[in-house]
Formats: C-alpha cells, sequence, structure tokens
C-alpha cells in the first residue's frame, strides 16, 4: 500500500485510537519505523488524544505493583550486566573480603528476633565502631520472604550518594536488594534467589553508591558495612 | 485536573534523572503518576488484574526508554500515560485471542458502570478538545470515545450501538478526520 498523506492521516489517527488491529497494526508500526512523517502524525494524535485521560478519575495501585517493577528491574541481577563489570575491572567478588577486613567497620553482630517454629528466621544488625546504637536492625519474616531493616543510628548517606543494601553470596556476584534510606524502617521483598543465597551465605553488605543505587547492577563505590546475620 | 507547566518541567527533571539509570528519580517519577496511570489502566480494562499488569509494563517500558523521549513527543505526562494505554490494549487483545470470541467478552467489559460510556466522561472529553468533538455527530462522537476510554473493537462496538460493522468502522474514520480539520484551525 502506498503511503499517500489521506492514507498516513487516516491509518495514524486509528492507530492512535487503537481500533487499527491485527496485521494492519503491524503494517503500520513498519511505517512509523521508515517514515518520520508518519511518526509526527502519530505524534500528533498521541498528544491530542491524551487529553482525553486526564480527566479519568485517579485510582491508587496496590504496594505490590511497585514492588513487582523493582523486582523485575532489579530483584535478581541480571548476569550479563555483572559480566560486563567485571570485563571492565570494577568491583569483582575477591574485593568484598579484602575490603571489608580493611574497613574495620564492622565488630559485633546482635541477635535480634526470635525464630518462629516453622522455619528458620535470620536476624542481626549492622554496627559500627564508634557508636554505641547499631545503624540498622535486620530481621527477616520467612513466610513472605521480605527482610525488615530498622534504621537506628544510620545517618543519610553524603549529597548525591545512597547506600545499596547486597545479599553476598557464599560464590558469585552480589545481588542488590536495593538503596536503602537512613531512617524510618524499610522492607525489601528477597526473590527466590535472593533468599536461597541469602540463607546460605547470611551474608548482608552495604556500599556508598551515586544516588539512586548502582549504575551497573554490581557495587561501585566503597563496601562500609559487612555483616553476618545469625539464627536463633 | 490540568497540568500545570511546574508538573510538567518536575516530569520533564524526573525522566531525564531516569534516562541516567537514577532509580530513586524513578521511584519519585512512579509516586507521581501512578494513581493517574491506573486510573487509566482500569478503565480501559475494567478488570485490576489487568490493568496492575499493564501498570507494572508500562513503567518497565519508561525505565527503558526514558532516553527516547523528547519534546516533539508532547508532554512528559502525555507520553507515559500514552505507553501505558497501549500496553493496558496489547494486554486485552492477548487476552481475548486467548477466548473464543463470543457475546460474553461485551459483558465482561459491561461491568455494571452505567452504560458504555459514562456521561461525565463524555463531558470532559469534549471540553479536553476544545469543543472539537462537539462538532461529530453524537455516534461518530461516542464510537472515538468508547474506542479511546474502554478499547471497544469494532465489532463491540457494533453491538454496543447496534449497527453493522461498516457503518461504525466509517463513522470513527469520519469523526476522526472531523476532529483533526476542527483541531488544526
Amino acid at each position: 500500500m502506498k503511503k499517500t498523506p489521506e492514507r498516513i492521516e487516516a491509518l495514524a489517527a486509528e492507530y492512535v485510537l487503537g481500533s487499527l488491529r491485527g496485521a494492519a497494526r503491524r503494517r503500520f508500526e513498519q511505517w512509523m519505523m521508515e517514515s518520520a512523517q508518519v511518526r509526527r502524525e502519530v505524534w500528533f494524535w498521541e498528544e491530542k488524544l491524551g487529553a482525553l485521560a486526564e480527566d479519568v478519575p485517579e485510582n491508587q495501585p496496590p504496594a505490590s505493583v511497585w514492588k513487582n517493577i523493582e523486582r523485575r528491574l532489579w530483584g535478581a541481577q541480571e548476569q550479563p550486566a555483572q559480566a560486563e563489570v567485571r570485563g571492565i575491572g570494577r568491583w569483582f567478588w575477591p574485593s568484598w573480603s579484602v575490603l571489608a577486613t580493611a574497613a574495620v567497620l564492622v565488630l559485633a553482630v546482635v541477635m535480634v528476633q526470635q525464630p518462629r517454629p516453622t522455619g528458620e528466621q535470620l536476624s542481626g544488625a549492622i554496627v559500627q565502631a564508634n557508636l554505641e546504637d547499631p545503624l540498622w536492625l535486620v530481621s527477616e519474616s520467612g513466610a513472605e520472604n521480605l527482610l525488615k531493616l530498622r534504621s537506628v543510628a544510620a545517618s543519610a548517606a553524603e549529597a548525591g550518594k545512597d547506600y545499596e543494601l547486597w545479599v553476598v553470596p557464599e560464590n558469585g556476584q552480589p545481588l542488590s536488594l536495593g538503596v536503602i534510606p537512613a531512617g524510618g524502617v524499610h522492607q525489601v521483598r528477597l526473590t527466590d534467589e535472593a533468599r536461597e543465597a541469602l540463607s546460605r551465605s547470611r551474608t548482608l553488605a552495604i556500599s556508598l553508591e551515586p544516588r539512586g543505587g548502582s549504575p551497573t547492577g554490581a557495587p561501585t563505590g566503597p563496601i562500609l558495612h559487612v555483616t553476618k546475620l545469625y539464627s536463633l | 485536573m490540568a497540568q500545570t507547566d511546574a508538573d510538567q518541567d518536575q516530569l520533564m527533571r524526573l525522566l531525564m534523572k531516569v534516562s541516567q539509570q537514577d532509580r530513586r528519580a524513578f521511584q519519585e517519577l512512579y509516586e507521581h503518576i501512578a494513581a493517574r496511570m491506573f486510573g487509566l489502566c482500569l478503565r480501559l480494562a475494567g478488570q485490576r488484574e489487568l490493568a496492575e499488569e499493564a501498570l507494572q509494563d508500562a513503567f518497565i517500558q519508561i525505565w527503558h526508554s526514558a532516553g527516547e523521549y523528547h519534546s516533539d513527543r508532547g508532554a512528559p505526562l502525555s507520553w507515559m500515560m500514552t505507553i501505558a494505554r497501549y500496553r493496558t490494549l496489547d494486554l486485552i487483545r492477548a487476552r481475548k485471542a486467548r477466548q473464543t470470541v463470543n457475546d460474553e467478552d461485551l459483558n465482561e467489559l459491561d461491568d455494571g458502570r452505567e452504560g458504555p460510556l459514562e456521561f461525565s466522561l463524555r463531558e470532559s472529553g469534549a471540553e479536553k478538545l476544545t469543543g472539537c468533538l462537539d462538532e461529530l455527530s453524537d455516534v461518530q462522537r461516542d464510537s472515538i470515545l468508547l474506542s479511546y476510554y474502554r478499547g471497544f473493537t469494532h465489532e463491540e462496538l457494533a453491538q454496543a450501538l447496534s449497527s453493522p460493522i461498516g457503518t461504525v468502522k466509517s463513522w470513527i474514520r469520519r469523526g476522526l478526520m472531523a476532529l483533526k480539520r476542527c483541531l488544526e484551525q
């Protein structure tokens, strides 16, 4: 079919409206890839018809939606990204133990929570030498695969930086559990992979990362804390 | 609920940070627009589960394609809402394709909300498109709005408006072209 201006005009409108379907829709998407004029026509309608969306009543989605988005994007760190990191000589696994020893920030671990009879639950604290209170208390709630962090004496990361929490597995690359705040209670839902790695290694670490978290999926900043969790 | 310039500026800033993989900005963006976007997904899908899935997919797409946004594509909010709307329509279609097409499809969509198109939306739509929808005939306008807000297929429209498919198609086509002539003035 030839791309006459009339056809482009009519099909773009129906494409955006959604009434163009099936093979015709796919053909038109091909046109969009080929022609800037076609794309402009589509954008015109997207903006004009988009105005109709503004008056649809808001509806708060359940919290599980955001959790799922996080899990799908960062929950289980993709292997290719980590391979790249290795390749360009950033952090790789042996550095963790070396750094943790050198940093001498971690002193002790305390037990904070009773396990439930149904399964073992891990808990612990992230502490710092010169502080009486722990920085964060950590406890796991086995049933929902949740890891809860209660911030006690942690202070905000320096400007432009964030703390990022990691599961340090027995072998292989650390798994990100996302950026953690330095105040209040923060919950992380563990993926099956993270849960399994944690129950074997029982080791968590916190690194200092650019704001928003590590851009590579592997730790890029200094490891501030490494802590072992225990079950009673 | 018109978007002020300040809102749009803020969304633009967040979107730029998201394109640089800033997770905190991404979360802020989500908190800012998720309810509005979910409202639209829910309106289209008519059921929560599908709307939730569409919302998730839309944000994942926004994370990956934030860098492709540019101002020719409209205001940032309209660009993101468009992503959510297409995704919802895709999911509706995928789900329908798995079912045999029968009368129940329409019944499912007609989930107890007043009539196929609520009066309030008809009114607000007209206002938003700067009165241009008023220039259309009632059937042209209703076919367009039902497609937009409810994702009705030609078949579903034909059923809802008790008219042959060919007639419905021509209402939409002519309605859209009349709308464009008016919007371009």
